[in-house]
């Protein structure tokens, strides 16, 4: 199972001595992932016993040399420090590579959230929410818009805490000037409707957004707004939330691409009658709030740390502290593995059935 | 960027002593006629990383960013051991990066080719393919220990003494440094009580503080450090500030800078009270030993600048002081105002003081070097690429010699790097 750290392109970097010691400082366990940028892979300091991930910068089809996301994503987690942002312990040079060693994350919740074998209870979920709100927070408070929230890149250790990581298309905002940005960002059944009707200018609300589909998703389990392209996820959220009204959303018409992707009836809201049945009252609300079509009215991270649903609504928030006693580790990575796997054996079943 | 300098790898790390800086050099001291020509170099390079930025078309910032790189390399390596000229297209490429305005490499190997392939340099072979530039860039990744994020005096100036709602393009780049994101509070307590320096004063200090990375002020002190000296020299150097300083002043005006009383304020109509330099730099509450002794280090910088002449026909100038009364406004060149002001700046305080007659005489650049009348050899970019050379095929006899000898230094040498970022 287990494979030295040694990648098979040995560049001229090896006859560095330092370069040795801190190759075989950690040791590679199995991949856990697949960043925006790179593999991720689990690996044992052999000094502390300390799990790690490493997760390795692609360089080699690199023309331009070390990437600039890279380089973008190192300085932002350089100076980030928070208990719901992961850890970069240090970067590491090996054998011509780089890796980034962050502090090892048991799963992902998308990895849970596909699980069976434990069950969040409402107190978890509202502790997780809380969580991943308060990193959020942090993030915006300190300028940096994360753009790729979504279950993957929200990690879960066995003490229950949360943390937010892959920060491979994340970048520093200015809070008095708003610029031009890609809005070819945040992976499409988590991106808010102004980036799927092609707005550039935009600031930390598109991450709301995404916190709001994470919000339900911890209720249903599953991602709710499932779309193939950018109309078919439009058309999913209009499904859920109605089409989008001047009075709802007054810019709407002047976003770049509405005259485009018009919808050609109206729908009403039907997000209430179709949540309640997971959300309490208080949640449903926070999450309506979350999911505000007009950027400029949607909750802040911090003002939805203030909402009733986590200061009045019961039960208090409670960490998940059970799943330490869950079996194995629960990665998108595993799941999607899980769902191949499955997927063929049906398909060889299949085959068997026709003979 | 919203960073806390505290907390960063530029404080933690990065800021060495002088004994470190001093150790750094050790091996390139080895193979060295004049330990002075060492720090010529520097003034050499910061000045070549100048120009290639400005040929890039990089920002005064990111200029800063890849001087601070180069001089962070070369704490943990040598000028004979390295290509000097590669490492400073790698430093300019990768803070390009680093700074948010990256540029092609082929951009960059192409402008450093035809750059350094000027007679002056003596570089024969700057390589043309992409993939040398990219491996320098790795090695220069590697020795940075991935520490991208550089602070600069820059932002604590544009903090304390930029006019409020000023819409200077100085502004324009400050606000790119991220400063609206609230944090000005956390290096001056209050944050009340700025320094409002008139626009050329102001502009004064930017060109002083683009001057400083000539010589190793940025690894030994923090940046809001140099600021501080800098507006002081400032208050000193630009002659209607200074006026104005003294004019309100009674007599005895020969103590040192900080602790001149002015009244500029009178002349001012702010909305708050505008505090006069002494309460200002009182409020500070920062160690003013530290900051007279970087003033110290900035004017030895401009003396030992002084004998180094950027181009053998450059017209002699009045001395610093003199040279700084003239409204620095006007001194560009081509390109982005700041850049260009960076270099004519430099040219400007590049004061040939041994032989103010011989500029324009031509350079012998296959004979032997020019001799000032002060019996010195006249320091140009020329003499310094030779040095240079020198130092390259001394170090390479070392080697052949089995100079197993030189290469412990230079072990210890990263050892003690190595030691310095771990800690």
């Amino acid at each position: 199972m287990q494979s030295r750290l040694a990648t098979p392109v040995a560049q001229s970097s090896d006859n560095r001595p330092d370069s040795f010691s801190r190759a075989d400082l950690y040791v590679i366990v199995n991949q856990v992932g697949e960043g925006t940028f790179g593999k991720v892979y689990k690996a044992r300091n052999t000094v502390t016993g300390m799990n790690v991930a490493l997760k390795r910068i692609r360089m080699e089809q690199e023309r331009d040399g070390f990437p600039v996301t890279a380089m973008r994503e190192i300085k932002l987690l350089q100076s980030l420090r928070h208990q719901n942002v992961v850890k970069l312990y240090e970067m590491m040079v090996s054998h011509g590579s780089v890796y980034m060693v962050f502090e090892y994350m048991d799963h992902d919740l998308t990895g849970v959230l596909t699980q069976t074998h434990f069950s969040f209870t409402d107190a978890n979920l509202k502790s997780l929410c809380q969580q991943m709100l308060a990193g959020l927070a942090y993030l915006h408070h300190k300028g940096v818009i994360h753009r790729d929230i979504k279950g993957s890149n929200i990690l879960l250790n066995n003490r229950g805490e949360l943390k937010l990581g892959d920060f491979g298309l994340a970048r520093f905002y200015q809070k008095r000037r708003r610029s031009d940005y890609t809005n070819r960002v945040i992976t499409l059944w988590y991106r808010p409707p102004e980036l799927l009707l092609g707005t550039t200018v935009y600031g930390p609300e598109v991450d709301m957004w995404s916190a709001g589909c994470i919000m339900l998703e911890l209720y249903t389990k599953k991602p709710v707004f499932q779309g193939n392209d950018d109309i078919s996820q439009l058309d999913a959220i209009y499904k859920v939330f109605g089409t989008p009204t001047p009075e709802r959303w007054p810019g709407v018409a002047d976003m770049p691409w509405y005259e485009l992707v018009k919808p050609k009836e109206i729908i009403d809201d039907h997000f209430r009658a179709l949540f309640k049945k997971w959300l309490s009252p208080a949640a449903l609300d926070l999450a309506e709030q979350l999911l505000t079509y007009d950027p400029s009215k949607r909750v802040t991270a911090t003002q939805a740390l203030e909402a009733p649903y986590f200061m009045q609504e019961g039960p208090a928030p409670v960490l998940p502290i059970g799943l330490s006693t869950l079996e194995g580790e629960w990665h998108e990575l595993e799941a999607k593995r899980e769902r191949e796997r499955v997927k063929k054996r049906r398909k060889t079943e299949g085959e068997f059935s026709q003979q | 960027m919203a960073t806390d300098f505290w907390a960063s790898s530029h404080y933690k790390r990065w800021i060495v002593d002088r004994a470190a800086v001093q150790r750094a050099r050790a091996e390139d001291r080895q193979f060295v006629d004049d330990p002075e020509y060492l720090d010529l170099l520097a003034i050499f390079f910061a000045n070549c990383i100048s120009k290639l930025g400005k040929k890039l078309g990089l920002r005064q910032r990111v200029i800063a960013t890849a001087t601070v790189f180069f001089h962070r390399f070369y704490l943990k390596n040598s000028y004979s051991e390295t290509d000097p000229f590669l490492v400073i297209a790698a430093c300019c490429y990768v803070a390009a990066k680093a700074e948010e305005s990256p540029v092609h490499i082929k951009n960059v190997v192409t402008e450093a080719r035809s750059l350094f392939s000027q007679e002056m340099y003596g570089v024969k072979t700057f390589p043309s393919d992409n993939s040398k530039l990219a491996e320098m860039e790795f090695y220069l990744v590697d020795d940075l220990e991935c520490d991208l994020t550089v602070f600069h005096p820059y932002r604590t100036l544009m903090t304390l003494c930029c006019k409020e709602g000023s819409s200077s393009d100085l502004d324009a780049e400050a606000g790119e440094l991220g400063v609206g994101i609230n944090e000005g509070h956390r290096y001056w307590g209050t944050g009340e009580g700025k320094l409002e320096l008139q626009e050329a004063a102001l502009q004064m200090a930017w060109f002083i503080i683009n001057d400083t990375y000539r010589s190793q002020l940025c690894l030994l002190y923090p940046p809001h450090m140099i600021a501080i000296a800098v507006i002081n020299l400032t208050l000193v150097l630009h002659n209607p500030t200074r006026a104005s300083i003294q004019s309100s002043n009674p007599p005895p005006a020969s103590q040192a800078a900080p602790t001149r009383r002015s009244s500029r304020q009178a002349s001012h109509h702010a909305k708050k009270p505008v505090q006069d330099p002494v309460s200002f730099q009182a409020s500070l509450n920062v160690n003013m030993t530290q900051v007279a002794t970087i003033m110290q280090e900035i004017i030895a910088l401009y003396t030992l600048w002084d004998r180094y002449k950027e181009d053998s026909n450059e017209q002699p100038k009045g001395s610093l002081i003199q040279n700084y009364s003239s409204p620095v406004t006007n001194s560009s060149g081509s390109g982005t105002k700041r850049s260009a002001a960076g270099v004519s700046v430099s040219r400007s305080t590049s004061v040939n003081t041994s032989s103010g007659s011989n500029g324009g005489t031509p350079m012998d650049l296959a004979g032997d070097v020019e001799i000032g009348e002060d019996g010195k050899p006249v320091i140009t970019p020329a003499f310094l690429s030779k040095v240079l050379l020198k130092m390259r095929e001394a170090k390479l006899a070392d080697l052949a010699k089995g100079g197993g000898g030189t290469a412990r230094p230079m072990a210890i040498n990263k050892m003690i790097g190595r030691a310095q970022a771990a800690g």
